[in-house]
């Protein structure tokens, strides 16, 4: 254990490093840390987690620490975000906590440095199994949403490519299939993120529905959002025409009542041009052009709007016909998601480093955890860097049962 | 006299025909891939180091591939997996297993962290302690042989040998959770439950273990058949 690390961070250094934010692309760690002298933390195991909660003063100093997720903002902001293991540890710890790493700093300090008058800057996250992706997302897209910012989150797009029980023709265009229940959930988990835009927003098109359903324009997003909620035969097109809405007014007014700033964040974005495993009719594959909700997400991803920022994942783990060992954009994304999607800026995310694991095992050993004595000593956390890797995900499935 | 009995180390048959038994000549040693086995020369005991000596120049069997040498290693539960390995799914059994002690410790954990400060020394965390005293628990200290005297048979009360009472435990635990659940339920779901209430001293497989132990107080009477 770094035990000489530890105590140079707990006695407070005269020297302030490195006050402004710079791009690490290495992930290279900083020796010396200066403690936050405003709050000296007395108790040693604390070290791994900061008491600053706001992910806009987030920098280095902090990075390898813990910070909290206000339990608000879980479930607005998060209703369907979070990876299913990291809720259940949410459940289980009776705290969210996320650690401040590399990737998400610079991925926030990128956004902080955006010009939001020029055509959205997409930032693709990649890197092995396992090593964090998803929750650096959610790291950022919490920057974005206590910045007050509109957010536009598909947790999975693996989901809507398969094992969809429902694959209707659509009702507005003969070769397209809709997917209804997909649609309408994700549309509530929508308005519970975005509760407050939903009455600001108003249409700038007359949509028709049915022969009796349609919406005029002038109306507020809410109403379209619930009438996809609703009437779930439609709710597809409502999606695409609630993501026309937001294209069309995010770089509309920059100053005053209506202004606001669109985060899109899609985790799994190589399913947008990857196989699917939905049958149509006729038992041949369906292509991910055909599907209504895909075609809408693409339309998204293009950089012809202005005023946001588009925040992507990939993800081998729930994509279909694709190597196990595969995780770089070209190999993942296929030739043609990578020229939709270029240019845009990678971010790399590896596994954790000697500092970060410290930080990890001291926060299990903190929540009370990590229970087997032998996982307690030298000789046990030794084996634990062994079997793991220091990969994060792998680390939290051995140290679940340990 | 270890040269007289080493002649005897060739391919060993038994006599009777053992379908499921281990095949090594009883000459071979039993292997302790544990690392404690190690241990200074200073400060064992004379016993203990002819018995090192001996371990030198004696045959040992292989050890098995489920055993390891690091000190997560724990032999009840490695029998608890083998028992409920079904066609040799070990892969399966242990996945069981360890997703057990992830649930039981998960309940544990959930309970320790929204108790009050004064509570928190009471509720035990450790699955692998759950599982050794849930275990303990559920172990009959005696049990029922059938006798057969002049003609009827009778249940006479018997002492139980400790790999016996470790295995009635372990298969009460098991056929519990295969028979008497609700069907949708997981495996690892039902033996969590079954062994946080064996570890409280409730649950059914604790009741059967009252049930035996009951039978056997009742039939005292016929303790006298027993010859052994």
């Amino acid at each position: 254990m770094n035990l000489h690390k530890l105590s140079s961070r707990l006695c407070p250094t005269v020297t302030q490093k490195f006050r402004h934010l710079h791009i690490q692309s290495s992930g290279q760690q900083l020796e010396s840390v200066a403690v936050e002298t405003a709050s000296a933390e007395p108790n040693p195991l604390s070290v791994f987690r900061t008491s600053e909660q706001d992910p806009a003063y987030h920098s280095e100093r902090q990075s390898g620490q813990y910070y909290t997720f206000p339990p608000a903002h879980i479930q607005k902001l998060f209703p369907h975000g979070l990876p299913p293991r990291f809720q259940l540890q949410i459940k289980t710890f009776n705290e969210g906590c996320v650690m401040v790493r590399p990737p998400a700093l610079e991925l926030i300090s990128y956004l902080k440095r955006a010009d939001y008058s020029k055509p959205p800057l997409r930032y693709v996250l990649y890197g092995d199994t396992g090593t964090g992706k998803t929750l650096s997302l959610c790291h950022a897209l919490h920057y974005c949403y206590t910045q007050g910012w509109l957010i536009v989150h598909i947790p999975d797009a693996h989901l809507w490519v398969k094992n969809c029980k429902e694959l209707l023709p659509s009702s507005s265009r003969p070769s397209r299939f809709d997917q209804p229940i997909q649609a309408s959930h994700w549309l509530k988990n929508f308005k519970i993120t975005n509760e407050h835009f939903l009455s600001k927003i108003k249409t700038t098109q007359r949509y028709v529905w049915t022969k009796r359903e349609s919406t005029e324009m002038g109306q507020p997003l809410g109403e379209l959002v619930d009438q996809g909620v609703n009437r779930m035969k439609s709710s597809s097109d409502v999606v695409g025409a609630v993501l026309r809405e937001l294209r069309l007014q995010a770089g509309g007014i920059t100053e005053g009542e209506g202004a606001f700033k669109l985060a899109v964040a899609v985790d799994g974005v190589n399913a947008l041009w990857g196989k699917t495993s939905l049958k149509k009719e006729d038992r041949t594959l369906c292509e991910p052009e055909e599907l209504t909700l895909i075609h809408n997400l693409r339309k998204m991803m293009k950089n012809n709007w202005s005023g946001g920022a588009i925040l992507t994942a990939l993800s081998q783990t729930g994509s279909l016909f694709t190597p196990r060992s595969a995780y770089l954009p070209n190999e993942l994304l296929g030739e043609e998601g990578f020229d939709h999607m270029e240019p845009f800026v990678p971010v790399s995310v590896s596994n954790y480093d000697e500092k970060e694991f410290e930080s990890c095992y001291l926060y299990y050993l903190d929540r009370n955890w990590l229970q087997h004595p032998h996982s307690r000593s030298e000789e046990g956390k030794k084996e634990l860097i062994f079997l793991s890797n220091k990969n994060p995900s792998i680390l939290e499935r051995l140290c679940a049962f340990l | 006299m270890a040269a007289s009995v080493r002649h005897l180390l060739k391919p060993w048959t038994p006599s009777l025909c053992l379908v499921r038994w281990s095949r090594y000549n009883p000459y071979y040693l039993d292997p302790d891939p544990s690392k404690d086995a190690c241990v200074p020369e200073s400060e064992i005991s004379p016993e203990q180091k002819e018995l090192q000596e001996l371990k030198t120049v004696r045959p040992i069997k292989a050890a098995l591939s489920s055993d390891t040498s690091s000190s997560f290693n724990d032999p009840l539960i490695s029998k608890f997996i083998n028992m409920m390995m079904q066609d040799g799914n070990k892969i399966l059994a242990r996945g069981i297993m360890t997703q057990t002690l992830e649930s039981i410790k998960r309940k544990q954990v959930e309970k320790y962290h929204k108790s009050p400060a004064a509570k928190k020394e009471e509720i035990e965390c450790n699955p692998y302690t759950i599982f050794h005293l849930g275990l303990e628990n559920c172990k009959p200290i005696i049990g029922l042989a059938s006798v057969q005297k002049g003609g009827k048979s009778y249940q006479v009360p018997v002492p139980l040998t400790d790999n016996r009472r470790r295995f009635l435990a372990m298969k009460w635990m098991i056929t519990e959770c295969r028979d008497n659940k609700h069907r949708r339920t997981h495996m690892y779901e039902k033996l969590s439950q079954e062994l946080l209430a064996a570890f409280a001293n409730e649950g059914n497989v604790v009741k059967r273990k009252h049930d035996l132990h009951k039978m056997a107080e009742a039939n005292r009477a016929y303790a006298h058949y027993r010859w052994w």
